[in-house]
């Protein structure tokens, strides 16, 4: 069985301007990669290389055994906000139902079993009661679970992510987890940017970009306070909190010692 | 649901409704002669006439014959004027409908020979007259550009401009309105309107004005008599009466054509080496650049109504105005 | 009662203005929806304006003015795509000197002709009085072809409008459909302008279509707001200017114009006298 997604000495950018290079990477079905880094690091870039929209500029990537771009059905993607795709007139239904495009084509007809992933998506992120909504009088949290029950109804091999939480309250982000571990658990990978550490915390492997490859590794490997000062400048200390592990900021971004964990409790930030 | 299908069967309904539609049309447009049932109430037939100087003819001929409408306002350039829908319905509606004919009114093309092919009765004046053409005595170039500003002339601007190209000014000639209005007479019988008497009258009329004119003319001597005007609208009015046209501001049968700077220049250089005495401005032409002109040459900007009638709405007034500007700016 | 009737009962040639504009208005609603929705309203307005040198050409070549008008779009769309892809300047600017450029082309053209104000004005403004049944039928078939396309492609332009990202990624080409938009645009403006002249046409794309995206909650009822209120203003348009002597063309824009701002300033003083039906309950 292939892996999901294999990227060998991979080098991504736009023209001739790699962002990143010397990505390594090999990603098993029902396994969880989360890419964790600043803005410009490079997480959007490699994942829109993995998709297929943008070439590599050196070395391989191989999505389910083929190029990168080809197995529409089978793929499905949520990118960073595109402006239009809030004014349109658009039921929060019709935005779900193009979940379904890659796989009917120009002339295939919706039927049945379509119809039941595209109520089902829209249950699983919590707003079946707003599919007849126009999306545009949707809030920015609500309009987001339309986006991932879209991508939800894909029912792809592969969830590409970026950004997944952006704007999602509470019970918006425990719906998106419910969907990630479905997704897993029928054999489907999935790779996420994302900001949230406590989300990267819980997938199977994480990358750390920084306009290169910070650390790679588990998430224990990975999200130390050493790697996360040298990703983002800022420092963050792990703090046993009963059952699990949380990471605060200790020092604001001006801080210039890393080794001294000094007392300032800056409450909770995931950035 | 927003369904493929269902937005093809909307668009198929529309498409349907728009072919029955178009199908009603054409079976109501063809076969079908133009629907002029309605007559005014006297129950005279009406005669649609173009424009303003062959309509005073047709009135004076006409008399109480016919109810006779002018299509262009009199004071409006023929040459651009662009019809209304009831200027439309009129024509369709018209027992007969009197056109110059040589594209002279530009804008009712369309609507003209769409009543033609409807089977309204149509008169076309120009088909009854001598026409003249560009090239015969009309210096459009002066003599020493002659050939090859004729040739650039034919090949860029096609018939309308070079030689060869027919001139619609039919109206500045009494005796070529004379032809017109003699060739209408049994046309006029055709559709049951007796104008014959009137006819004679007129065409008599026109007779005596040619010889009206050649007495005012008569004061400005044979080598005075050049002509620089406003377009080239003084064809047959120059023929006639032995002027020679030394160019014009806009160099074209239409006064819809531009200005062009290397033409003005060559003008500028005609008129002093002609002696022209006045430049003739009229519909259509641009004061600004005829007075630039004047002030160059030193020659006087004189206006002249050759597309606009009098006051009194009478043809003759109409050409004995015109000829006692022209005669009162060269003698 | 007759005062709305028979001027188009009893003169073919209005009953032929007015199919003639609804036709161009069913046209522009399918065309004008996509231009609205993918934001293209300043392309549009390029072409419309782009295609003067086509027909200009055309007519003095004494060949149809549509065939010249083909002709301008395609080298604009092909002028359009060329910036958008290779440089780095905006395409805004881009997109503007070549639609200036064209128009000077189009009125040094036309001033060669002699009878240049009058056709200037015809091709700016249309002759929608004009219309012959051979111009009828080149609508018909154009309306069905546009439409026919709108619903083959109904999913790559939802998914094109939406988001080109999320199209290239359902397998749908963004790049190929956008041309295919363009095109399709283009061969409205073609076929429409001699009814409203190509200044105007670009209102006839965008004023409908405008009021529809305000008015309707999906793609599908926004296209048939659209065709509705074109062909309403088509109508409107052409009895106004029969009934008080005003320019045809001119009048039909003037309509759908107004009403789209009828619609807009209603949904303006109903999301101002509701504030709370627009937001969200989170």
């Amino acid at each position: 069985m292939s892996a999901a997604v294999e990227c060998a000495h991979l080098s991504v950018g736009y023209g001739q301007h790699a962002v990143v290079e010397g990505i390594d990477v090999v990603l098993e079905p029902g396994q969880a990669l989360a890419l964790v880094g600043t803005n410009g690091s490079g997480k959007s870039t490699l994942l829109k290389t993995i998709m297929g929209l943008i070439d590599p500029i050196a070395g391989t990537c191989r999505v389910l055994g083929g190029q990168p771009g080809t197995q529409h059905a089978r793929v499905a993607y949520l990118g960073q906000a595109h402006p239009s795709r809030s004014v349109l007139p658009l039921q929060a239904l019709d935005v779900v139902k193009m979940g379904r495009y890659a796989s009917l084509g120009l002339f295939g007809r919706a039927g049945t079993r379509d119809r039941a992933l595209v109520r089902d998506a829209l249950e699983q992120m919590g707003i079946g009661h707003l599919a007849a909504a126009p999306l545009r009088s949707l809030s920015g949290g609500q309009q987001q679970r339309v986006f991932l029950a879209q991508v939800a109804a894909r029912e792809g091999d592969i969830l590409v992510l970026d950004e997944p939480t952006a704007g999602l309250d509470l019970s918006g982000a425990a719906a998106y987890r419910d969907l990630v571990s479905k997704a897993l658990a029928r054999g489907a990978s999935v790779v996420t940017a994302t900001h949230d550490i406590a989300d990267a915390q819980t997938c199977d492997q994480v990358v750390l970009l920084a306009g290169r490859i910070v650390a790679q590794g588990t998430p224990q490997q990975v999200l130390t306070a050493d790697h996360l000062l040298d990703a983002f400048g800022i420092v963050l200390q792990s703090v046993e909190h009963q059952s699990h592990q949380d990471l605060i900021i200790t020092e604001l971004p001006h801080a210039h010692d890393h080794g001294h964990g000094h007392e300032h409790d800056h409450g909770h930030r995931h950035d | 649901m927003h369904s493929p299908r269902r937005r093809s069967h909307t668009r198929s309904i529309a498409a349907g409704l728009a072919a029955a539609a178009l199908a009603v049309t054409a079976g109501c447009s063809s076969g079908d002669a133009a629907p002029s049932t309605d007559r005014p109430d006297n129950g005279r037939r009406t005669i649609v006439v173009t424009y303003a100087m062959l309509g005073a003819v047709v009135r004076d001929a006409v008399g109480d014959a016919a109810d006779v409408t002018v299509l262009i306002p009199d004071g409006a350039d023929p040459h651009g004027w662009e019809p209304s829908a009831k200027d439309i319905e009129a024509i369709n509606n018209a027992d007969l409908v009197i056109r110059n004919g040589l594209d002279l009114e530009e804008g009712l093309g369309d609507a003209l020979d769409g009543a033609a092919d409807d089977g309204v009765p149509m008169f076309v004046a120009s088909d009854h007259v001598t026409i003249r053409t560009i090239g015969e005595g009309e210096a459009v170039a002066s003599d020493e550009h002659g050939d090859e500003h004729g040739d650039e002339h034919g090949d860029e601007h096609g018939d309308e401009h070079g030689e060869g190209s027919q001139d619609p000014h039919l109206w500045m000639d009494p005796l070529t309105m004379r032809d017109i209005v003699t060739a209408l007479d049994p046309v006029l019988s055709a559709q049951g309107i007796d104008a014959t008497a009137g006819v004679a009258r007129v065409a008599a009329s026109l007779v005596d004005l040619d010889a009206e004119v050649r007495e005012i003319l008569a004061v400005v001597p044979v080598d005075d008599r050049k002509l620089v005007t406003g377009h080239e609208s003084f064809g047959y009015f120059a023929d006639r009466y032995e002027f020679q046209l030394i160019g014009a501001i806009i160099p074209s049968l239409t006064s819809q054509a531009e200005v062009s700077a290397g033409e003005l220049a060559d003008l500028a250089v005609r008129i002093e080496e002609a002696g022209v005495q006045a430049i003739f401005t009229e519909i259509g032409t641009s004061p600004e650049v005829a007075q630039a002109i004047g002030d160059e040459t030193g020659v006087q900007v004189v206006e002249v109504a050759s597309h606009t009638l009098p006051a009194d709405g009478s043809y003759a007034s109409f050409i004995t105005g015109n000829a006692r500007t022209i005669a009162t700016a060269l003698r | 009662m007759t005062w709305f009737v028979t001027p188009f009962t009893d003169n073919t040639f209005m009953m032929r203005a007015l199919l003639a504009g609804v036709l161009v208005a069913l046209l522009c609603a399918v065309a004008g929806t996509f231009v609205v929705l993918r934001g293209l309203a300043f392309i549009g307005d390029a072409l419309a304006h782009g295609v003067l040198p086509g027909v200009a050409g055309a007519l003095l070549l004494g060949a149809p003015g549509m065939i010249g008008a083909a002709v301008g779009s395609a080298v604009m769309i092909v002028g359009v795509s060329a910036i958008t892809h290779r440089t780095r300047l905006s395409s805004d600017t881009a997109i503007g000197l070549l639609f200036v450029g064209m128009l000077a082309l189009g009125v040094i053209i036309v001033s060669r002709s002699d009878s240049f104000n009058g056709d200037i004005i015809r091709i700016l403004f249309g002759e929608i009085l004009g219309i012959d049944s051979s111009d009828l039928l080149v609508l018909l078939a154009a309306t069905v072809v546009i439409a026919a396309l709108a619903v083959v492609f109904a999913r790559p332009f939802l998914l094109l409008c939406f988001d080109p990202e999320q199209a290239d990624v359902a397998g749908f080409r963004a790049s190929r459909y956008h041309v295919v938009m363009l095109v399709m645009v283009a061969t409205t403006v073609v076929v429409s302008f001699q009814a409203v002249g190509t200044l105007l046409v670009f209102g006839m794309l965008i004023a409908p279509a405008g009021a529809g995206a305000l008015l309707a909650r999906r793609v599908t009822a926004m296209m048939a707001w659209a065709a509705g209120l074109g062909s309403a203003s088509v109508y409107i348009g052409l009895l106004l200017s029969y009934h008080f002597d005003l320019a045809a063309g001119a009048s039909i824009v003037f309509v759908t114009v107004c009403m789209f701002f009828v619609v807009f300033t209603v949904q303006v003083l109903r999301a101002a006298s509701s504030p709370s039906a627009s937001a969200a309950s989170a």
